[in-house]
């Protein structure tokens, strides 16, 4: 009777109780928002790239917006860009991460980074102006207001020659597609299955006279991308078609993925400097949207008869969409497109990692048996030590708790756990099991061998024990806020999970734990 | 009930407590002036050693290519002749165990200026169902990434030693926390020069840890003697070495069992660091330390010690 009373006012405690809250609460968050994994455990690949100069706080997002365009085109969902600064010399570092991509879009993203990245405007299969040649002011672009649909408008100016050369090239072509390109994969040879070279033979626009020439047309012309349709060739067949062409890419659509590793260990056998990349069509792309992105096409947009008969150097792209969030958010794409044609500076990729994704899930899986067996370690030695489960169960649980309260808050945050964000919470682990060794060994040595300390009380105990706990508590936050704020590598993670773990311990596990000690020591 | 039950059992588990402070009692006899002098010498054999063979650097600190290849039927012997031969470039290969996924692997190790892509091409071409996972490393990164780390290791340290100078206000006991602290990792870094443990990010991190476990030790130590004025100087050793025993096989026991069951070389190297260090930090804070602390009780000449309470 005495001892359910005894239970009953140890869960009413509040520092049980709180425990206990934000036992729940982490879960709840583990089981609502999941946990995201980094790149070494999730699988998928991170870059760090430098640009040649230092740059400045507007560069610096116009390179980050332009990179994630760019990246779109791949079609992949879970891209991340984050810049570190270094304080020290000034240099920013972009840090790319995109989860579960093969080894050979890896491989294309990190060309994509390299490259820099050129804007085309084509009319006719003629490139009139680069990147360099059009201009965007920050301010010129959103949405069109006299419409009563949602409709976006960016406006843009040409100079010079380019201005010069569209003037001549846009006569009489009312209705005409223009197309806008940022890194099309010039110079390069194509194979694409039935249905997607029919739907190339389109991107017509509506032309009120004439007949402009068709996609795969004003591609040859403008960029020697060379479209062909797969009749059966033999991966020789193709790599002996592109080599004589003088092509340096072939990349292969919608076909199966056989063809394509063919082609590629031929390009090996062969010996010939040629690139190979592979696109399907995603779940819910139309074809239309699937050509755009293998091109890395914007548009096609229409000439109107006012720009066709006027002769203003200011222009503007137009479109509709479904509502006016989304108009906006298409103006903001374009208008960062166009101002990703002249990027300020070349990036450089100074580390790349590749983890495949199935290696990946086998590092969870190696993680969750390494957590276990450690926890099922802290409880036997603990168990070997005191010689009592009603001390080692209630540690190794408080253990068990602790990682689950780190890992809840780390949902929480959308935290990435990566390798180092683990050794984090083995830290704040190791250092949590010490102080409940140190707050146990308080408890118990009330009487010592010559039996002296009696005259000390439980509290001042319990003082002298939190005495420590905060002492190193607080070393190792101040310790690890330095590495937070200074260090710029990889090691975040480290220092974020071993703050969170050591305030978790502080503020609410190691409390609890305190509780529960003296009611199961007090009871025997 | 429960009074029955703490009769029998109550003096068990004290009785326990008792017999490991007798089994440590020996370190009680050692000559505080002794105790102060082996933790030395193996902190100037650990700088010479240290200065003679530095750990290497892994190549996140100094550039490289490591191609980690799964599912191959090969040697590593043999996939490093192939490569060289296509490549023309001197390789070098490894093989590795995975336990728990019963998977093995071969790593694959380039200098920095080989072309990691056209290694995974030529691996993937002769062996079709290989897993290849690249990492590359440019110098200049390498040199990011190291000076960071030495930065970070740097303030985290200077930020300790702060903190702890704030909790004790005393010159000599803070001051023996700190130099633990810094012989602790100067041990752990020329294990790692012994052993070949590499020097990378993830040995930093663990070399940060390191400063984490050693302050807590020492805490504790500096804590029972100063504090604990209702025992004799010997009593409060005894009890902190018995705690701290205690702590530090529960920790070792749980990065042994890391070790063991983790191939990844990250996890791999972050144990294996903290293991020495913890070995080193053992010596460092219930020999050394509690030598400097129990000589400095004893002095006739010591200034004041500066408690908040209790004294």
């Amino acid at each position: 009777m005495a001892k359910r009373r005894g239970i009953k006012a140890l869960l009413l405690n509040w520092r049980v109780l709180l425990l206990i809250l934000f036992l729940i609460g982490s879960i709840a968050a583990i089981a609502v928002n999941g946990l995201t994994y980094g790149i070494d455990i999730g699988g998928g690949v991170a870059l760090i790239a430098k640009p040649d100069r230092p740059l400045s706080g507007d560069e610096v997002d116009g390179v980050t917006s332009s990179l994630q365009n760019r990246l779109n085109t791949f079609g992949l969902k879970d891209i991340s860009i984050e810049t570190q600064h270094d304080p020290e010399t000034g240099e920013t570092l972009f840090v790319v991460k995109v989860a579960n991509v093969t080894l050979d879009e890896a491989k294309s993203i990190k060309a994509l980074i390299e490259s820099q990245g050129v804007l085309y405007m084509e009319l006719d299969g003629v490139v009139f102006a680069t990147g360099g040649d059009v201009t965007v002011y920050s301010s010129n672009y959103g949405l069109d207001l006299r419409s009563p649909a949602p409709r976006w408008y960016v406006g843009f100016t040409l100079s010079g020659d380019s201005l010069k050369k569209f003037n001549e090239l846009k006569k009489g072509k009312v209705g005409w597609p223009v197309d806008i390109f940022l890194d099309p994969p010039v110079n390069s040879l194509i194979v694409v299955s039935d249905e997607v070279y029919n739907t190339m033979q389109d991107f017509l626009g509506e032309p009120a006279s004439g007949t402009p020439k068709p996609l795969i047309q004003r591609i040859s012309e403008a960029f020697n991308i060379t479209v062909v349709k797969y009749e059966n060739q033999s991966a020789e067949e193709l790599v002996k078609n592109a080599t004589s062409l003088g092509k340096d890419k072939i990349i292969v659509a919608d076909l199966p993925e056989e063809l394509y590793t063919q082609i590629k260990n031929e390009v090996l056998r062969s010996n010939v400097n040629v690139r190979v990349s592979y696109y399907v069509p995603q779940q819910g792309e139309d074809l239309k949207g699937f050509v755009a992105r293998i091109l890395h096409l914007y548009g096609p947009y229409v000439l109107s008869e006012e720009v066709v008969m006027g002769d203003s150097n200011s222009f503007q792209l137009t479109g509709g969409a479904a509502t006016k969030e989304e108009a906006l958010q298409e103006a903001k794409r374009i208008y960062s497109v166009l101002r990703s044609g002249s990027l300020p500076t070349k990036l450089r990729v100074i580390s790349e990692e590749y983890i495949s994704p199935t290696l990946g899930s086998s590092f969870k899986k190696q993680a969750l048996i390494a957590g276990l067996g450690a926890l099922i370690a802290v409880l036997l030695v603990i168990y070997f030590h005191y010689r009592r489960w009603k001390i080692a169960i209630p540690v190794a649980s408080t253990s068990l708790f602790e990682v689950i309260i780190i890992l809840g808050m780390a949902s929480l945050i959308h935290w990435n756990l990566d390798l180092p964000s683990i050794a984090g919470i083995i830290a704040a682990i190791g250092t949590g099991v010490d102080q409940q060794i140190v707050i146990t060994d308080e408890l118990l040595g009330g009487s010592s061998a010559r039996g002296v300390s009696r005259r000390m009380g439980l509290l001042r105990r319990m003082a002298r024990a939190f005495f420590v706990i905060l002492a190193s508590a607080t070393t190792t936050i101040v310790a690890m806020s330095f590495l937070l704020v200074y260090f710029v590598g990889t090691l975040k993670g480290f220092a974020v999970t071993t703050i969170l773990g050591v305030l978790i311990g502080v503020l609410i596990t190691r409390p609890a734990y305190a509780e529960m000690a003296k009611y199961l020591l007090s009871l025997e | 009930m429960a009074t029955k039950k703490s009769k029998r059992k109550a003096p068990s588990s004290r009785g326990i407590m008792n017999q490991k402070q007798k089994r440590l009692a020996f370190l009680v006899d050692i000559e505080p002036k002794k105790m102060i002098l082996y933790p030395l010498v193996v902190f100037v054999l650990a700088l010479l050693l240290l200065a003679v063979h530095p750990p290497d650097r892994g190549i996140d600190l100094k550039g490289g290519v490591v191609v980690t290849v799964y599912n191959v039927d090969a040697s590593p012997d043999e996939l490093a002749s192939y490569l060289t031969d296509k490549t023309g470039i001197e390789l070098h290969a490894e093989r590795f165990h995975d336990p728990i996924n019963g998977i093995t692997g071969i790593r694959v190790y380039a200098p920095a200026d080989a072309n990691p892509d056209l290694i995974s091409d030529l691996i993937k071409a002769r062996y079709p169902n290989a897993d290849v996972t690249p990492r590359v490393v440019d110098p200049t990164f390498g040199k990011i990434a190291q000076r960071q780390g030495i930065k970070a290791v740097a303030y985290a340290f200077i930020g300790m030693a702060i903190v702890v100078f704030l909790f004790f206000r005393d010159l000599l006991p803070s001051g023996t926390i700190i130099f633990s602290a810094f012989s602790d990792m100067v041990i752990a870094l020329a294990v790692m020069g012994i052993l070949g443990v590499k020097l990378t990010t993830a040995t930093i991190a663990a070399l940060l840890m390191l400063i984490g476990y050693t302050v807590d030790s020492n805490i504790l130590l500096t804590t029972r003697l100063l504090r604990r004025k209702e025992d004799t100087v010997e009593d409060a050793y005894l009890s902190a070495v018995s705690t701290g025993f205690t702590m530090s096989t529960t920790t070792l026991g749980a990065l042994i069992v890391l070790w063991l069951v983790s191939t990844s070389d990250v996890i791999d190297s972050i144990t294996i660091v903290l293991i020495f260090g913890l070995l080193a930090d053992f010596m460092n804070t219930w020999i050394l330390n509690a030598g400097v602390l129990r000589w400095y009780i004893a002095s006739p000449y010591r200034f004041s010690i500066k408690l908040r309470r209790g004294s």
